[in-house]
């Protein structure tokens, strides 16, 4: 399918579908920065410090995959025209196990209680279970094929791996005869990041970027075989990662492939933005050229580790891949998706009641445009200051905390007020 | 090609939902034998569940360039002669 062709808008879910994620995805950040904000400097003395450990995963889980898998679920049935089945059950569903695990998860690994990983492992595995079988049921019945429901079904394979490889470390916090397998870290957080996050941002990239952004399409040989690319890099990244020492090379060409892919991925996205045909002010397209640079700079760091697990400077490519990159482009999207969504389903319910009369508010109507430029430049901020803290922990990392916390708080006020708009004018059309 | 008959609109340099709201917002003001010609790079799906509600036809025509799509009152038939004429003409061209 060409991408300028149809999207089935027919099929959109539920909104409560989509949404009961991203306004709980802001909360997990408000919590993470909680924490680092009383943990303090401390928490950053290494990746392994049991504070590091909690906040990370409140944001990789509570924040990333709390936005995409209400995203996919949105999606799915418009790009392919094959609704989810039973929306509201399996997003009820769905939510309510990623967020309690993630919370157990949370707090197991800030208190190390056997008890509490058990527990999250018994929520998340059954809730990414669930939602691949979701994604795998919409793809055998999809009526359309398109370069981002590929790139979909590899980031979900890569999602079940990731959670796969977590199951196994989340064993070795749990049971004390199990021997954690430390060096399996490393996998993890390559397939959740360049796996799942990367893959799905990928594939998103070729719909919202030209349809909201208003530039060319991606080149026709980029949409179709860079997920595919990416996806064997980090097979054979994995592979020269598990295999003898003699089996390096292997790491070494899918490092190489995956770092030049994401290079590739993040200039052809900012020379198509530089192409943009009106150059509007617009809080979306900001947040993705911040991700689209700390993807860059990430990339060059890694580079110049040699695409080897990276051991010197962990923390700040930690913060520069998922701060930076990741929940920079999932802020952007979400300052799209939402009003967007509230849009669409405003106007389906006029449609419904056949109140055509009644102006919905525009897109700019719906989200508050000046607090949103003003969350923006905090977020930006508290990027900066998390990188800096990272180099000067003491004086630093509270500040960077009570500005993340700041950060997220207002991005959650903000999309509060699509909901209420939607309210709004469902209860009282008139305005 | 009837200029008295059509209206254009181009809405290929807008970001979604505004080619659905100013077609709407035009089609609303089409006078008898009047059809609206809009231009857009994407084909506007959603566009076509709203006008078939609200009681307008339409026709679409594909190009490399986009979509041209034609829309008039369902009861309006010179609306419709002048939009299929002209639809045909963007299909050769």
């Amino acid at each position: 399918m060409n991408p300028a062709t149809a999207l089935s808008l027919e099929q959109t879910p539920p909104l409560l579908v989509p949404l009961r994620f991203f306004l709980t995805a802001p909360l997990f950040v408000v919590v993470a920065a909680g924490l680092l904000l009383w943990a303090g400097p401390a928490a950053l003395g290494s990746r392994w410090t049991p504070s590091i450990l909690a906040i990370t995963h409140f944001i990789t889980l509570g924040f990333l995959a709390m936005t995409m898998v209400g995203a996919v679920q949105q999606l799915l049935p418009i790009l392919m025209a094959s609704p989810v089945p039973r929306p509201r059950l399996v997003s009820t569903a769905v939510h309510l196990m990623f967020t309690a695990g993630t919370l157990l998860l949370g707090v197991g690994m800030l208190t190390n209680q056997a008890e509490l990983f058990a527990g999250a492992v018994a929520l998340l595995v059954p809730g990414v279970l669930v939602f691949a079988a979701v994604v795998a049921y919409c793809l055998s019945h999809a009526r359309s094929s398109h370069a981002t429901i590929s790139a979909m079904a590899l980031a979900t394979t890569s999602l079940v791996v990731t959670a796969g490889i977590g199951l196994v470390l989340a064993a070795g916090y749990g049971l004390e005869s199990f021997h954690l397998p430390r060096n399996l870290t490393d996998l993890h957080l390559v397939w959740g990041v360049f796996g799942w996050v990367g893959l799905l941002v990928v594939g998103v990239a070729y719909q919202v970027v030209p349809m909201f952004q208003i530039t060319p399409n991606y080149p026709a040989i980029v949409m179709r075989w860079l997920p595919r690319l990416l996806f064997v890099a980090l097979l054979l990244w994995s592979a020269g990662q598990l295999l003898p020492v003699s089996y390096r090379a292997l790491m070494l060409l899918g490092g190489g492939v995956l770092g030049g892919g994401y290079i590739g991925f993040a200039v052809i996205t900012l020379l198509l933005q530089q192409r943009r045909r009106r150059r509007l002010s617009d809080v979306s397209v900001n947040f993705w050229r911040l991700a689209l640079v700390s993807l860059l700079l990430a990339m060059l760091l890694w580079g110049a580790e040699g695409f080897a697990p990276v051991h010197r400077n962990e923390l700040l490519f930690g913060v520069m891949l998922i701060v930076g990159f990741a929940m920079s482009v999932v802020s952007g999207m979400l300052y799209k998706i939402v009003p967007f969504l509230v849009w669409l389903h405003l106007n389906n319910h006029l449609q419904a009641t056949g109140c055509w009369a009644v102006k919905i508010p525009n897109m700019k109507q719906i989200l508050p445009q000046r607090r949103s430029h003003w969350q923006f430049w905090l977020q930006f901020a508290a990027f900066l200051l998390m990188l800096a803290a990272v180099v000067w922990p003491e004086p630093l990392t509270r500040v960077a905390a009570a500005c993340l916390l700041a950060a997220f708080l207002l991005l959650w006020w903000n999309l509060l007020d699509g909901v209420r708009i939607y309210l709004r004018y469902t209860r009282h059309p008139d305005g | 090609m009837n200029s008295e008959a059509e209206r254009f609109l181009d809405v290929s340099d807008l970001e979604p939902p505004e080619p659905l709201v100013r077609a709407l917002a035009a089609v609303d003001l089409l006078e008898e034998g009047q059809y609206l010609h809009m231009r857009h790079r994407r084909e506007p799906c959603l566009l076509y569940s709203n006008l078939d509600q609200q009681g307008f036809s339409h026709l679409t025509s594909a190009s490399a360039g986009g979509f041209d799509v034609f829309v008039w009152r369902e009861d309006d038939s010179a609306a419709k002669q002048a939009a299929h004429a002209a639809a045909g003409k963007s299909a050769e061209g």
